[in-house]
């Protein structure tokens, strides 16, 4: 399989203290890969190395097949990004910025009036970025990460001081992006719901380590949902279960199944009603993603 | 990839009164002596007989002090056109490499620190050509009282752009810019080895001339340093 990323054993370290540990990213083309973690998890350090602005106390780095340190310059050229807050200068309009990154990027002046028109700025274009509203600024900044045409795009908590129809605006077109481009996608978070609704994988980082890095579906199968049971004597109802090879856990007089199949729920209430039990509820508790992450991150401060 | 860096810096110093302070520095001193020659132009011709020689010494007292505060405050300002919203992550993430970002800010410093000494060189010709000090014009002096400060001035531009560059906070650089403008304004007393003696252009030997070339000399070896450590830190 072709990684458009793919990080081995990356670590950095800050005097005594580790930011990330060990990390190893894989993206495939074409994904919208969701980099997940709490605040101070690592994210943004993990991206600062991506891009070549720090550089790694070990580990390797390859974009494009090719290694960052060797070819920095020429994987630049194939990458956009936006880190943190959005960078600009305040005195200049939002033309004049994307102007003066364009000279550098050397691509055709009608590409700062498509990006503009991408994030709807075109109104404001020969207006100075001082009197943006935060939600204009981080469009500005993510026209000028889409300037080059990159065929990556790293974008660090890009929804950041957004109003809910910037992000589902913004949401949309990285979404589409990926369609209409081939272009891959690292977007990092610290909201699951925020990359549930846009990612196609999953990384979670947490203490500057990946504990889960797989599919997003991958990611819904640990939020599957348990079946409980509310029933008369509870636990002797449970034991009558375990003995007929029923897997189920027994906890505060609510019966838990292990297996939540339709068949095996029939086969357990089965048994129960047959076994003069009178069940009340049989319910199915959902965890949702966020459960899930803040589970693993939270074992993770635990060890 | 420098000529693109180059165009790139020079749009962002737009409103930014780069230009303004670059034409303020070489007006400022010759208003001086506007001032200067306006109140006492008799008694200061009875000075002495070579009335050009001695209205460009007049002048050039001045040039050391003009020189170095106008680097300090260019390269602090230099400093914070980029960091006022952090945006040298966003410039050293575009495909550019670290020196040749460095190399462009020094440049453009370079390059209005040198524009500047040629308005430098009018306004002392056409002050003098009004003060009607006499036929021989003195085109060689007035050429290296223009230009032989900025040269000496180099290893200044070269240290005060790397304190600039790397600091996070621009107290330190304006800090130490202070106590260079200090040590240029005693040059009289400083030893021949300090930096901030250069711009005047005084030496035990009283040849101007190798203040020009060391400073460029050590101005290369500093702007060296100063690149290197730029490149080796990560970025803020």
């Amino acid at each position: 399989m072709e990684y458009v990323v793919q990080t081995e054993n990356l670590s950095k370290r800050f005097g005594k203290e580790d930011a990330v540990v060990g990390l190893d990213m894989k993206i495939k083309k074409g994904e919208i890969y969701g980099f997940l973690g709490p605040n101070g998890a690592g994210k943004t350090t993990t991206i600062r190395m991506l891009l070549g602005l720090m550089k790694s106390t070990s580990g390797t780095i390859q974009i494009f097949q090719k290694d960052l340190k060797k070819e920095r310059i020429s994987i630049l050229q194939r990458v956009g990004s936006l880190v943190e807050n959005p960078s600009y200068y305040p005195h200049l309009t939002a033309y004049e910025n994307l102007e003066a990154l364009r000279k550098i990027l050397g691509v055709p002046k009608t590409r700062i009036h498509e990006v503009l028109e991408t994030v709807r700025l075109s109104d404001v274009a020969d207006k100075k970025v001082k009197g943006y509203s935060l939600g204009m600024k981080q469009r500005l900044g993510i026209a000028a990460a889409l300037l080059n045409n990159p065929d990556l795009l790293i974008l660090d908590e890009p929804t950041n001081g957004l109003d809910p129809s910037g992000i589902i605006e913004i949401r949309n077109l990285i979404k589409r992006l990926p369609a209409e481009t081939g272009m891959t996608i690292l977007i990092s978070s610290h909201l699951l719901t925020e990359i549930d609704q846009m990612a196609t994988t999953v990384g979670i980082v947490t203490k500057g380590k990946m504990i889960f890095q797989d599919s997003i579906d991958a990611l819904r199968m640990y939020a599957q949902q348990k079946v409980l049971l509310k029933v008369s004597d509870s636990e002797q109802a449970w034991r009558s279960l375990l003995g007929k090879g029923i897997k189920s856990e027994w906890h505060d007089g609510i019966i838990s199944l292990a297996e939540h199949s339709n068949e095996k729920v029939a086969k357990a209430v089965h048994c129960l009603v047959q076994d003069g039990f009178s069940i009340y509820r049989v319910e199915e508790e959902k965890r949702s993603l966020e459960d899930i992450f803040l589970q693993m991150t939270m074992e993770e401060k635990v060890r | 990839m420098i000529g693109k860096l180059l165009s790139a810096d020079f749009l962002k110093i737009k409103r930014k009164g780069f230009l303004f302070l670059t034409f303020l520095g070489p007006f400022g001193v010759v208003a001086l002596q506007m001032v200067n020659y306006g109140v006492r132009k008799d008694y200061l011709l009875q000075q002495s007989d070579d009335d050009w020689g001695y209205y460009l010494s007049n002048i050039s007292s001045f040039i050391p002090l003009a020189i170095v505060l106008g680097i300090v405050i260019l390269t602090s300002l230099m400093a914070s056109v980029e960091d006022e919203t952090n945006a040298w992550k966003q410039l050293i993430s575009l495909p550019v490499s670290k020196m040749s970002a460095y190399l462009s800010k020094f440049t453009v410093l370079a390059v209005l620190l040198f524009f500047s000494s040629v308005l430098l060189m009018v306004f002392t010709l056409a002050y003098g050509l009004y003060l009607n000090l006499g036929d021989q014009l003195p085109y060689v002096e007035l050429l290296k009282n223009s230009f032989y400060p900025y040269f000496a001035a180099i290893p200044i531009l070269a240290l005060q752009l790397w304190i600039a560059m790397v600091s996070q906070n621009q107290g330190i650089p304006i800090t130490t810019g202070i106590l260079g403008v200090i040590f240029t304004y005693s040059a009289f007393v400083l030893p021949d080895w300090m930096i901030w003696k250069w711009p005047s252009l005084m030496n035990e030997w009283n040849e101007p001339i190798i203040n020009v070339m060391l400073g460029i000399g050590v101005g290369i070896i500093l702007y060296i340093a100063g690149m290197m450590d730029f490149t080796r830190r990560d970025v803020k």
